[in-house]
Protein backbone atom coordinates (compact mmCIF):
# COMPACT_ATOMS: atom_id res chain seq x y z
CA UNK A 1 0.00 0.00 0.00
CA UNK A 2 2.82 2.35 0.86
CA UNK A 3 4.67 1.52 -2.37
CA UNK A 4 1.54 2.15 -4.39
CA UNK A 5 1.11 5.53 -2.79
CA UNK A 6 4.67 6.47 -3.67
CA UNK A 7 4.18 5.33 -7.31
CA UNK A 8 1.08 7.40 -7.70
CA UNK A 9 2.81 10.39 -6.22
CA UNK A 10 5.79 10.27 -8.57
CA UNK A 11 3.89 9.64 -11.79
CA UNK A 12 1.53 12.48 -11.12
CA UNK A 13 4.05 14.85 -9.73
CA UNK A 14 6.00 14.65 -13.02
CA UNK A 15 2.91 15.66 -14.92
CA UNK A 16 2.18 18.25 -12.25
CA UNK A 17 5.63 19.73 -12.72
CA UNK A 18 5.02 20.04 -16.45
CA UNK A 19 1.68 21.74 -16.12
CA UNK A 20 2.76 23.95 -13.30
CA UNK A 21 5.90 25.47 -14.74
CA UNK A 22 4.84 29.12 -14.47
CA UNK A 23 4.48 28.67 -10.73
CA UNK A 24 1.65 28.13 -8.34
CA UNK A 25 -0.18 31.31 -9.22
CA UNK A 26 -0.37 30.51 -12.95
CA UNK A 27 -2.42 27.32 -13.04
CA UNK A 28 -5.10 28.53 -15.41
CA UNK A 29 -3.05 29.32 -18.50
CA UNK A 30 -1.00 26.14 -18.10
CA UNK A 31 -4.10 24.04 -17.74
CA UNK A 32 -5.58 25.56 -20.88
CA UNK A 33 -2.47 24.70 -22.91
CA UNK A 34 -1.71 21.16 -21.83
CA UNK A 35 -4.87 19.46 -20.66
CA UNK A 36 -7.92 18.52 -22.69
CA UNK A 37 -10.41 19.60 -20.03
CA UNK A 38 -9.91 21.65 -16.89
CA UNK A 39 -11.97 19.16 -14.89
CA UNK A 40 -9.52 16.37 -15.74
CA UNK A 41 -6.64 18.48 -14.55
CA UNK A 42 -8.55 19.24 -11.39
CA UNK A 43 -9.21 15.53 -10.90
CA UNK A 44 -5.53 14.73 -11.40
CA UNK A 45 -4.51 17.42 -8.95
CA UNK A 46 -6.97 16.12 -6.40
CA UNK A 47 -5.73 12.57 -6.87
CA UNK A 48 -2.13 13.67 -6.50
CA UNK A 49 -2.99 15.67 -3.42
CA UNK A 50 -4.74 12.67 -1.86
CA UNK A 51 -1.76 10.45 -2.65
CA UNK A 52 0.66 12.94 -1.10
CA UNK A 53 -1.54 13.13 1.95
CA UNK A 54 -1.55 9.37 2.33
CA UNK A 55 2.20 9.19 1.92
CA UNK A 56 2.79 11.99 4.43
CA UNK A 57 0.38 10.35 6.90
CA UNK A 58 2.40 7.15 6.67
CA UNK A 59 5.62 9.12 7.18
CA UNK A 60 3.98 10.82 10.11
CA UNK A 61 3.17 7.58 11.90
CA UNK A 62 6.54 6.04 11.06
CA UNK A 63 8.18 9.13 12.57
CA UNK A 64 5.99 8.99 15.67
CA UNK A 65 6.47 5.31 16.39
CA UNK A 66 10.17 5.54 15.51
CA UNK A 67 10.72 8.35 18.03
CA UNK A 68 8.66 6.49 20.64
CA UNK A 69 10.71 3.32 20.08
CA UNK A 70 13.97 5.27 20.36
CA UNK A 71 12.84 7.01 23.54
CA UNK A 72 11.65 3.73 25.04
CA UNK A 73 14.95 2.05 24.17
CA UNK A 74 16.96 4.82 25.81
CA UNK A 75 14.77 4.99 28.93
CA UNK A 76 14.68 1.20 29.06
CA UNK A 77 12.08 1.08 31.80
CA UNK A 78 8.87 -0.84 31.23
CA UNK A 79 7.03 1.13 33.91
CA UNK A 80 8.07 4.63 32.87
CA UNK A 81 7.88 4.26 29.12
CA UNK A 82 6.84 0.94 27.56
CA UNK A 83 7.87 0.40 23.95
CA UNK A 84 5.28 0.35 21.12
CA UNK A 85 5.67 -3.43 20.93
CA UNK A 86 4.93 -3.86 24.65
CA UNK A 87 1.85 -1.64 24.34
CA UNK A 88 0.71 -3.59 21.28
CA UNK A 89 1.16 -6.79 23.31
CA UNK A 90 -0.92 -5.38 26.16
CA UNK A 91 -3.53 -4.21 23.68
CA UNK A 92 -3.70 -7.68 22.13
CA UNK A 93 -3.97 -9.36 25.53
CA UNK A 94 -6.70 -6.96 26.71
CA UNK A 95 -8.51 -7.45 23.42
CA UNK A 96 -8.41 -11.25 23.64
CA UNK A 97 -9.59 -11.18 27.25
CA UNK A 98 -12.32 -8.79 26.15
CA UNK A 99 -11.58 -6.22 28.85
CA UNK A 100 -11.11 -3.42 26.34
CA UNK A 101 -14.55 -3.96 24.84
CA UNK A 102 -16.11 -4.27 28.30
CA UNK A 103 -14.72 -0.97 29.56
CA UNK A 104 -15.30 0.84 26.27
CA UNK A 105 -18.90 -0.38 26.28
CA UNK A 106 -19.39 0.88 29.85
CA UNK A 107 -18.04 4.32 28.97
CA UNK A 108 -19.86 4.68 25.64
CA UNK A 109 -23.14 3.55 27.21
CA UNK A 110 -22.77 6.23 29.87
CA UNK A 111 -21.89 8.73 27.17
CA UNK A 112 -24.95 7.83 25.09
CA UNK A 113 -27.32 7.98 28.08
CA UNK A 114 -25.90 11.34 29.19
CA UNK A 115 -26.14 12.87 25.72
CA UNK A 116 -29.71 11.60 25.41
CA UNK A 117 -30.70 13.16 28.75
CA UNK A 118 -28.96 16.41 27.80
CA UNK A 119 -30.79 16.49 24.45
CA UNK A 120 -34.16 15.85 26.10
CA UNK A 121 -33.53 18.65 28.62
CA UNK A 122 -31.72 21.24 26.51
CA UNK A 123 -33.45 21.19 23.12
CA UNK A 124 -37.07 21.80 24.24
CA UNK A 125 -35.86 24.48 26.65
CA UNK A 126 -33.72 25.95 23.88
CA UNK A 127 -36.73 26.15 21.56
CA UNK A 128 -38.83 27.74 24.29
CA UNK A 129 -36.12 30.31 25.06
CA UNK A 130 -35.46 30.97 21.40
CA UNK A 131 -39.13 31.60 20.64
CA UNK A 132 -40.10 33.41 23.84
CA UNK A 133 -38.07 36.57 24.33
CA UNK A 134 -39.32 37.08 27.91
CA UNK A 135 -38.48 33.55 29.05
CA UNK A 136 -35.03 34.00 27.56
CA UNK A 137 -34.55 37.31 29.41
CA UNK A 138 -35.40 35.66 32.73
CA UNK A 139 -33.47 32.41 32.34
CA UNK A 140 -30.39 33.59 30.49
CA UNK A 141 -28.73 35.41 33.44
CA UNK A 142 -29.09 32.31 35.60
CA UNK A 143 -27.57 30.11 32.91
CA UNK A 144 -24.69 32.52 32.41
CA UNK A 145 -24.13 32.44 36.18
CA UNK A 146 -23.94 28.65 36.24
CA UNK A 147 -22.04 28.08 33.00
CA UNK A 148 -18.55 29.21 34.10
CA UNK A 149 -18.55 26.51 36.82
CA UNK A 150 -17.03 23.62 34.91
CA UNK A 151 -18.47 20.13 35.19
CA UNK A 152 -15.24 18.93 36.77
CA UNK A 153 -15.77 21.31 39.71
CA UNK A 154 -19.04 19.50 40.46
CA UNK A 155 -17.24 16.18 41.05
CA UNK A 156 -16.66 16.52 44.83
CA UNK A 157 -20.26 17.57 45.50
CA UNK A 158 -21.57 14.89 43.12
CA UNK A 159 -19.39 12.32 44.90
CA UNK A 160 -21.14 13.21 48.12
CA UNK A 161 -24.63 13.14 46.59
CA UNK A 162 -24.36 10.13 44.27
CA UNK A 163 -21.41 8.20 45.64
CA UNK A 164 -19.09 6.16 43.44
CA UNK A 165 -20.97 4.55 40.56
CA UNK A 166 -22.90 5.14 37.34
CA UNK A 167 -24.81 8.23 38.45
CA UNK A 168 -21.75 10.42 39.04
CA UNK A 169 -20.23 10.32 35.52
CA UNK A 170 -23.69 10.58 33.96
CA UNK A 171 -24.54 13.64 36.04
CA UNK A 172 -21.24 15.36 35.21
CA UNK A 173 -21.62 14.62 31.50
CA UNK A 174 -25.24 15.81 31.35
CA UNK A 175 -24.15 19.04 33.03
CA UNK A 176 -21.25 19.52 30.60
CA UNK A 177 -23.32 18.67 27.50
CA UNK A 178 -26.31 20.78 28.53
CA UNK A 179 -24.85 24.26 27.96
CA UNK A 180 -23.51 24.02 24.40
CA UNK A 181 -26.70 22.21 23.33
CA UNK A 182 -28.94 24.82 24.93
CA UNK A 183 -27.05 27.87 23.72
CA UNK A 184 -26.75 26.55 20.16
CA UNK A 185 -30.44 25.63 20.07
CA UNK A 186 -31.40 29.14 21.22
CA UNK A 187 -29.06 30.69 18.65
CA UNK A 188 -30.32 28.30 15.96
CA UNK A 189 -33.98 29.09 16.62
CA UNK A 190 -33.28 32.82 16.70
CA UNK A 191 -31.33 32.70 13.44
CA UNK A 192 -34.29 31.25 11.51
CA UNK A 193 -35.16 33.62 8.68
CA UNK A 194 -38.40 35.41 9.74
CA UNK A 195 -39.46 35.41 6.08
CA UNK A 196 -39.75 31.62 6.24
CA UNK A 197 -41.94 31.78 9.32
CA UNK A 198 -44.08 34.56 7.85
CA UNK A 199 -44.46 32.75 4.55
CA UNK A 200 -45.59 29.60 6.33
CA UNK A 201 -47.96 31.60 8.51
CA UNK A 202 -49.44 33.30 5.44
CA UNK A 203 -50.14 29.89 4.00
CA UNK A 204 -52.00 28.97 7.16
CA UNK A 205 -49.49 26.57 8.71
CA UNK A 206 -50.48 25.71 12.30
CA UNK A 207 -48.20 25.88 15.34
CA UNK A 208 -47.12 22.24 15.57
CA UNK A 209 -46.29 21.78 11.86
CA UNK A 210 -44.53 25.15 11.94
CA UNK A 211 -42.28 23.87 14.72
CA UNK A 212 -41.67 20.53 13.05
CA UNK A 213 -41.34 21.51 9.39
CA UNK A 214 -40.10 25.12 9.45
CA UNK A 215 -38.29 25.95 12.69
CA UNK A 216 -36.68 22.59 13.47
CA UNK A 217 -35.03 22.04 10.06
CA UNK A 218 -33.82 25.64 9.95
CA UNK A 219 -32.32 25.44 13.44
CA UNK A 220 -30.90 21.94 12.96
CA UNK A 221 -27.43 22.92 11.63
CA UNK A 222 -26.70 25.01 14.72
CA UNK A 223 -28.09 22.30 16.98
CA UNK A 224 -25.80 19.74 15.36
CA UNK A 225 -22.80 22.00 15.96
CA UNK A 226 -23.93 22.24 19.59
CA UNK A 227 -24.26 18.48 19.75
CA UNK A 228 -20.70 17.97 18.57
CA UNK A 229 -19.41 20.49 21.10
CA UNK A 230 -21.48 18.73 23.77
CA UNK A 231 -19.94 15.41 22.80
CA UNK A 232 -16.40 16.81 22.90
CA UNK A 233 -16.97 18.28 26.37
CA UNK A 234 -18.64 15.13 27.67
CA UNK A 235 -15.91 12.85 26.32
CA UNK A 236 -13.30 14.93 28.09
CA UNK A 237 -15.32 15.04 31.32
CA UNK A 238 -16.09 11.31 31.46
CA UNK A 239 -12.40 10.46 31.79
CA UNK A 240 -12.05 12.77 34.82
CA UNK A 241 -15.34 11.60 36.34
CA UNK A 242 -14.55 7.90 35.92
CA UNK A 243 -10.97 8.32 37.07
CA UNK A 244 -12.08 9.88 40.35
CA UNK A 245 -15.51 8.44 41.00
CA UNK A 246 -16.29 5.22 39.19
CA UNK A 247 -15.53 1.53 39.72
CA UNK A 248 -15.28 0.86 35.97
CA UNK A 249 -15.00 2.45 32.53
CA UNK A 250 -12.05 3.68 30.47
CA UNK A 251 -11.17 6.53 32.85
CA UNK A 252 -11.10 4.10 35.76
CA UNK A 253 -9.00 1.57 33.84
CA UNK A 254 -6.08 3.92 33.10
CA UNK A 255 -5.72 4.87 36.76
CA UNK A 256 -6.27 1.32 38.01
CA UNK A 257 -3.40 -0.04 35.91
CA UNK A 258 -1.24 2.97 36.84
CA UNK A 259 -1.65 2.01 40.49
CA UNK A 260 -0.65 -1.55 39.61
CA UNK A 261 2.33 -0.08 37.69
CA UNK A 262 1.24 -1.99 34.58
CA UNK A 263 2.19 0.82 32.21
CA UNK A 264 1.72 -1.05 28.91
CA UNK A 265 -1.93 -1.48 29.84
CA UNK A 266 -2.20 2.21 30.84
CA UNK A 267 -0.89 3.23 27.42
CA UNK A 268 -3.13 0.69 25.70
CA UNK A 269 -6.21 2.12 27.38
CA UNK A 270 -5.16 5.70 26.58
CA UNK A 271 -4.92 4.58 22.96
CA UNK A 272 -8.42 3.11 23.22
CA UNK A 273 -9.73 6.42 24.64
CA UNK A 274 -8.32 8.20 21.60
CA UNK A 275 -9.71 5.68 19.12
CA UNK A 276 -13.19 5.56 20.68
CA UNK A 277 -13.31 9.38 20.83
CA UNK A 278 -12.23 9.59 17.21
CA UNK A 279 -14.80 7.00 16.08
CA UNK A 280 -17.60 8.78 17.94
CA UNK A 281 -16.64 12.07 16.28
CA UNK A 282 -16.62 10.34 12.90
CA UNK A 283 -20.11 9.01 13.63
CA UNK A 284 -21.32 12.50 14.56
CA UNK A 285 -19.84 13.97 11.38
CA UNK A 286 -21.67 11.31 9.35
CA UNK A 287 -24.87 12.10 11.24
CA UNK A 288 -24.35 15.78 10.51
CA UNK A 289 -23.94 15.01 6.79
CA UNK A 290 -27.09 12.89 6.72
CA UNK A 291 -29.27 15.27 8.74
CA UNK A 292 -28.01 18.58 7.34
CA UNK A 293 -26.43 17.84 3.97
CA UNK A 294 -26.90 21.47 2.87
CA UNK A 295 -24.35 22.77 5.38
CA UNK A 296 -21.45 20.74 3.98
CA UNK A 297 -18.24 22.73 3.75
CA UNK A 298 -19.21 25.30 6.36
CA UNK A 299 -17.36 23.44 9.05
CA UNK A 300 -16.90 25.16 12.40
CA UNK A 301 -13.62 24.06 13.90
CA UNK B 1 -24.21 40.46 19.54
CA UNK B 2 -25.12 39.99 23.19
CA UNK B 3 -24.02 43.52 24.06
CA UNK B 4 -26.18 44.89 21.26
CA UNK B 5 -29.09 42.87 22.59
CA UNK B 6 -28.45 44.19 26.08
CA UNK B 7 -28.38 47.78 24.85
CA UNK B 8 -31.58 47.25 22.92
CA UNK B 9 -33.16 45.80 26.03
CA UNK B 10 -32.00 48.80 28.03
CA UNK B 11 -33.51 51.27 25.63
CA UNK B 12 -36.78 49.38 25.60
CA UNK B 13 -37.26 48.99 29.31
CA UNK B 14 -36.06 50.99 32.23
CA UNK B 15 -32.82 49.97 33.85
CA UNK B 16 -34.55 48.98 37.06
CA UNK B 17 -36.91 46.58 35.32
CA UNK B 18 -33.95 45.03 33.58
CA UNK B 19 -32.13 44.57 36.88
CA UNK B 20 -35.21 42.96 38.40
CA UNK B 21 -35.41 40.66 35.42
CA UNK B 22 -31.87 39.35 35.58
CA UNK B 23 -31.90 38.84 39.35
CA UNK B 24 -35.38 37.32 39.66
CA UNK B 25 -34.66 33.68 38.76
CA UNK B 26 -31.35 33.43 40.67
CA UNK B 27 -32.94 35.06 43.73
CA UNK B 28 -35.94 32.72 43.69
CA UNK B 29 -33.70 29.67 43.33
CA UNK B 30 -31.35 30.80 46.09
CA UNK B 31 -34.34 31.39 48.38
CA UNK B 32 -35.70 27.91 47.65
CA UNK B 33 -32.25 26.52 48.41
CA UNK B 34 -32.12 28.39 51.75
CA UNK B 35 -35.63 27.21 52.72
CA UNK B 36 -34.73 23.64 51.77
CA UNK B 37 -31.61 23.79 53.96
CA UNK B 38 -33.60 25.13 56.93
CA UNK B 39 -36.23 22.41 56.49
CA UNK B 40 -33.57 19.72 56.10
CA UNK B 41 -32.43 20.66 59.60
CA UNK B 42 -28.99 19.18 59.06
CA UNK B 43 -26.03 21.36 60.01
CA UNK B 44 -24.01 19.85 57.16
CA UNK B 45 -26.55 20.75 54.45
CA UNK B 46 -25.21 23.61 52.37
CA UNK B 47 -27.24 26.80 52.54
CA UNK B 48 -26.59 30.21 50.94
CA UNK B 49 -26.10 31.91 54.32
CA UNK B 50 -23.69 29.22 55.52
CA UNK B 51 -21.86 29.37 52.20
CA UNK B 52 -21.30 33.11 52.71
CA UNK B 53 -20.13 32.51 56.29
CA UNK B 54 -17.76 29.79 55.13
CA UNK B 55 -16.48 32.03 52.37
CA UNK B 56 -15.63 34.84 54.80
CA UNK B 57 -14.06 32.31 57.11
CA UNK B 58 -11.91 30.75 54.38
CA UNK B 59 -10.80 34.11 53.05
CA UNK B 60 -9.93 35.36 56.54
CA UNK B 61 -7.99 32.16 57.11
CA UNK B 62 -6.03 32.85 53.93
CA UNK B 63 -6.27 29.27 52.72
CA UNK B 64 -8.70 29.93 49.92
CA UNK B 65 -6.78 32.81 48.39
CA UNK B 66 -3.51 30.92 48.64
CA UNK B 67 -4.98 27.83 46.98
CA UNK B 68 -6.55 29.90 44.20
CA UNK B 69 -3.30 31.72 43.55
CA UNK B 70 -1.42 28.43 43.49
CA UNK B 71 -3.83 27.01 40.91
CA UNK B 72 -3.67 30.22 38.87
CA UNK B 73 0.12 30.15 38.95
CA UNK B 74 0.11 26.61 37.58
CA UNK B 75 -2.40 27.54 34.89
CA UNK B 76 -0.34 30.54 33.79
CA UNK B 77 2.93 28.57 33.65
CA UNK B 78 1.31 25.64 31.85
CA UNK B 79 -0.34 28.06 29.47
CA UNK B 80 3.00 29.76 28.72
CA UNK B 81 4.62 26.43 27.88
CA UNK B 82 1.71 25.60 25.57
CA UNK B 83 1.82 29.09 24.06
CA UNK B 84 5.49 28.78 23.20
CA UNK B 85 5.25 25.31 21.68
CA UNK B 86 1.83 25.82 20.13
CA UNK B 87 2.58 29.11 18.40
CA UNK B 88 6.03 28.12 17.11
CA UNK B 89 4.73 24.80 15.81
CA UNK B 90 1.58 26.48 14.54
CA UNK B 91 3.54 29.03 12.51
CA UNK B 92 5.69 26.25 11.04
CA UNK B 93 2.67 24.09 10.22
CA UNK B 94 0.70 27.04 8.88
CA UNK B 95 3.41 28.31 6.55
CA UNK B 96 5.24 25.17 5.40
CA UNK B 97 3.03 22.62 3.73
CA UNK B 98 5.12 19.48 4.22
CA UNK B 99 5.49 20.19 7.94
CA UNK B 100 1.74 20.49 8.18
CA UNK B 101 1.12 17.27 6.23
CA UNK B 102 3.68 15.47 8.36
CA UNK B 103 2.46 16.61 11.79
CA UNK B 104 -1.28 16.90 11.17
CA UNK B 105 -2.01 13.15 11.52
CA UNK B 106 -0.15 13.01 14.86
CA UNK B 107 -1.96 16.07 16.20
CA UNK B 108 -5.33 14.73 15.07
CA UNK B 109 -4.62 11.38 16.71
CA UNK B 110 -3.89 13.00 20.05
CA UNK B 111 -6.80 15.42 19.97
CA UNK B 112 -9.52 12.97 21.08
CA UNK B 113 -7.37 11.93 24.07
CA UNK B 114 -8.73 13.95 26.98
CA UNK B 115 -6.24 15.88 29.16
CA UNK B 116 -7.22 13.77 32.17
CA UNK B 117 -6.24 10.61 30.31
CA UNK B 118 -2.66 11.90 30.53
CA UNK B 119 -2.86 12.07 34.32
CA UNK B 120 -1.67 8.49 35.02
CA UNK B 121 1.39 9.03 32.81
CA UNK B 122 2.02 12.42 34.41
CA UNK B 123 1.91 10.83 37.87
CA UNK B 124 4.25 8.03 36.73
CA UNK B 125 6.75 10.49 35.29
CA UNK B 126 6.55 13.48 37.62
CA UNK B 127 4.97 12.20 40.83
CA UNK B 128 2.03 13.96 42.43
CA UNK B 129 3.43 17.49 42.65
CA UNK B 130 3.24 20.63 40.56
CA UNK B 131 5.00 19.26 37.42
CA UNK B 132 2.28 16.62 36.91
CA UNK B 133 -0.46 19.26 37.10
CA UNK B 134 1.56 21.58 34.85
CA UNK B 135 1.98 18.98 32.13
CA UNK B 136 -1.77 18.31 32.02
CA UNK B 137 -2.52 22.04 31.77
CA UNK B 138 0.05 22.46 29.01
CA UNK B 139 -1.36 19.45 27.13
CA UNK B 140 -4.91 20.80 27.40
CA UNK B 141 -3.97 24.33 26.31
CA UNK B 142 -1.74 23.15 23.48
CA UNK B 143 -4.46 22.05 21.02
CA UNK B 144 -6.59 25.20 20.81
CA UNK B 145 -3.42 27.31 20.55
CA UNK B 146 -1.87 25.15 17.84
CA UNK B 147 -5.01 24.68 15.73
CA UNK B 148 -5.96 28.35 15.81
CA UNK B 149 -2.43 29.47 14.99
CA UNK B 150 -2.29 27.07 12.04
CA UNK B 151 -5.66 28.35 10.89
CA UNK B 152 -4.64 31.98 11.30
CA UNK B 153 -1.27 31.65 9.57
CA UNK B 154 -2.75 29.48 6.81
CA UNK B 155 -5.48 32.01 6.07
CA UNK B 156 -3.31 35.12 5.84
CA UNK B 157 -4.21 36.97 2.64
CA UNK B 158 -1.65 35.74 0.09
CA UNK B 159 -1.67 39.11 -1.63
CA UNK B 160 -0.13 40.70 1.47
CA UNK B 161 2.70 38.17 1.52
CA UNK B 162 3.29 38.48 -2.24
CA UNK B 163 3.27 42.26 -2.03
CA UNK B 164 5.86 42.21 0.75
CA UNK B 165 7.98 39.73 -1.23
CA UNK B 166 7.75 41.89 -4.35
CA UNK B 167 9.08 44.80 -2.37
CA UNK B 168 12.05 42.70 -1.33
CA UNK B 169 11.17 42.22 2.32
CA UNK B 170 13.29 39.38 3.78
CA UNK B 171 11.49 36.17 4.83
CA UNK B 172 11.99 36.71 8.55
CA UNK B 173 10.56 40.23 8.40
CA UNK B 174 7.58 38.99 6.37
CA UNK B 175 6.88 36.58 9.21
CA UNK B 176 7.15 39.14 12.01
CA UNK B 177 5.62 42.14 10.23
CA UNK B 178 3.03 40.61 7.91
CA UNK B 179 2.06 37.06 8.83
CA UNK B 180 2.00 37.33 12.62
CA UNK B 181 -0.07 40.55 12.83
CA UNK B 182 -2.48 39.20 10.22
CA UNK B 183 -2.98 35.98 12.16
CA UNK B 184 -3.22 37.68 15.56
CA UNK B 185 -7.04 37.45 15.78
CA UNK B 186 -6.89 33.67 15.40
CA UNK B 187 -4.02 33.30 17.86
CA UNK B 188 -5.82 35.39 20.47
CA UNK B 189 -9.01 33.40 20.00
CA UNK B 190 -6.94 30.25 20.48
CA UNK B 191 -5.38 31.77 23.61
CA UNK B 192 -8.79 32.52 25.12
CA UNK B 193 -10.09 29.02 24.41
CA UNK B 194 -6.82 27.52 25.69
CA UNK B 195 -6.97 29.46 28.93
CA UNK B 196 -10.55 28.25 29.45
CA UNK B 197 -9.68 24.58 29.03
CA UNK B 198 -6.48 25.08 31.03
CA UNK B 199 -8.47 26.32 34.03
CA UNK B 200 -10.81 23.32 33.80
CA UNK B 201 -7.83 21.02 33.40
CA UNK B 202 -6.04 22.32 36.51
CA UNK B 203 -9.14 21.66 38.63
CA UNK B 204 -9.39 18.16 37.18
CA UNK B 205 -5.68 17.51 37.65
CA UNK B 206 -5.59 18.75 41.25
CA UNK B 207 -8.74 16.81 42.08
CA UNK B 208 -7.32 13.67 40.50
CA UNK B 209 -3.90 14.04 42.06
CA UNK B 210 -5.54 14.81 45.41
CA UNK B 211 -7.82 11.79 45.11
CA UNK B 212 -5.04 9.42 44.10
CA UNK B 213 -2.25 10.62 46.37
CA UNK B 214 -4.57 10.41 49.37
CA UNK B 215 -4.52 13.79 51.03
CA UNK B 216 -4.03 16.41 48.37
CA UNK B 217 -0.40 17.13 49.18
CA UNK B 218 -0.03 19.06 45.92
CA UNK B 219 -2.25 21.99 46.92
CA UNK B 220 -4.37 24.20 44.75
CA UNK B 221 -8.10 24.80 44.79
CA UNK B 222 -8.92 21.44 43.20
CA UNK B 223 -7.04 19.56 45.92
CA UNK B 224 -8.69 21.82 48.51
CA UNK B 225 -12.12 20.73 47.25
CA UNK B 226 -11.14 17.10 47.49
CA UNK B 227 -9.91 17.53 51.06
CA UNK B 228 -13.22 19.16 51.96
CA UNK B 229 -15.03 16.20 50.42
CA UNK B 230 -12.91 13.34 51.72
CA UNK B 231 -11.74 14.53 55.14
CA UNK B 232 -13.83 17.41 56.47
CA UNK B 233 -17.09 16.59 54.64
CA UNK B 234 -17.75 20.33 54.56
CA UNK B 235 -20.28 20.81 51.76
CA UNK B 236 -20.50 24.56 52.29
CA UNK B 237 -16.76 24.85 51.69
CA UNK B 238 -17.08 22.73 48.52
CA UNK B 239 -19.77 25.09 47.22
CA UNK B 240 -17.54 28.07 48.06
CA UNK B 241 -14.74 26.49 46.02
CA UNK B 242 -17.11 25.83 43.12
CA UNK B 243 -18.22 29.46 43.08
CA UNK B 244 -14.61 30.64 43.17
CA UNK B 245 -13.77 28.28 40.29
CA UNK B 246 -16.65 29.71 38.27
CA UNK B 247 -15.73 33.27 39.14
CA UNK B 248 -12.11 32.83 38.09
CA UNK B 249 -13.23 31.21 34.83
CA UNK B 250 -15.47 34.19 34.13
CA UNK B 251 -12.70 36.62 35.01
CA UNK B 252 -10.20 34.90 32.70
CA UNK B 253 -12.70 34.95 29.84
CA UNK B 254 -13.48 38.65 30.31
CA UNK B 255 -9.78 39.55 30.57
CA UNK B 256 -9.00 37.83 27.28
CA UNK B 257 -11.97 39.44 25.55
CA UNK B 258 -10.74 42.82 26.81
CA UNK B 259 -7.25 42.05 25.51
CA UNK B 260 -8.73 41.11 22.13
CA UNK B 261 -10.52 44.47 21.95
CA UNK B 262 -7.44 46.41 23.06
CA UNK B 263 -4.98 44.65 20.76
CA UNK B 264 -7.26 44.62 17.75
CA UNK B 265 -9.35 47.79 17.86
CA UNK B 266 -10.01 47.45 14.12
CA UNK B 267 -12.13 44.35 14.71
CA UNK B 268 -14.42 46.07 17.27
Amino acid sequence: MGAMAINVTTSHSRQGAATNLPGRAGQTPAAAQNAPTPSRVAAHRLQRLAATRLFMTLCSFVLFFGLWQLAAASVDNRVLLPSPAQVAGALYQLGVEGEIFEQALVSTTRLAISLLIAVVLAIPLGFAMGLNERLNAYLDPFIELLRPISGIAWIPLALFIFGVGDALPVFIMVYVAFFPLLLNTVAGVRSVDPKLVNAARTMGVKRAPMLLHVLAPAALPMIMVGFRLAFAGAWSAIIAAELIGSPNGLGFAIEWYRELLMSPKVFAFILVIGVVGYLCDLLLRALQRVLTPWTEGTELA
Amino acid sequence: MSTIDAHAALSRRSRRAWLAQITLVPLVLVSIWEIWAVLANDPRAPAPTRVIETFIDLVAHGGLILATLQSLGRVVSGFCIALLIGVVLGVLMGSIRWVRNLLDPIVESFRPIAPMAILPIAILWFGTGTPAALSIVAYAAFFPLLLNTVHGVGNVDRKLVLAARTMGVPRWRILTNVVLPASLPSVLLGARLAMGVAWTAIIAAELGVGAKSGGGGSGGIGAMMFVFYAYNIDLNAIVVCMIVVGFVALLIDRLFRLAERRLMPWRI
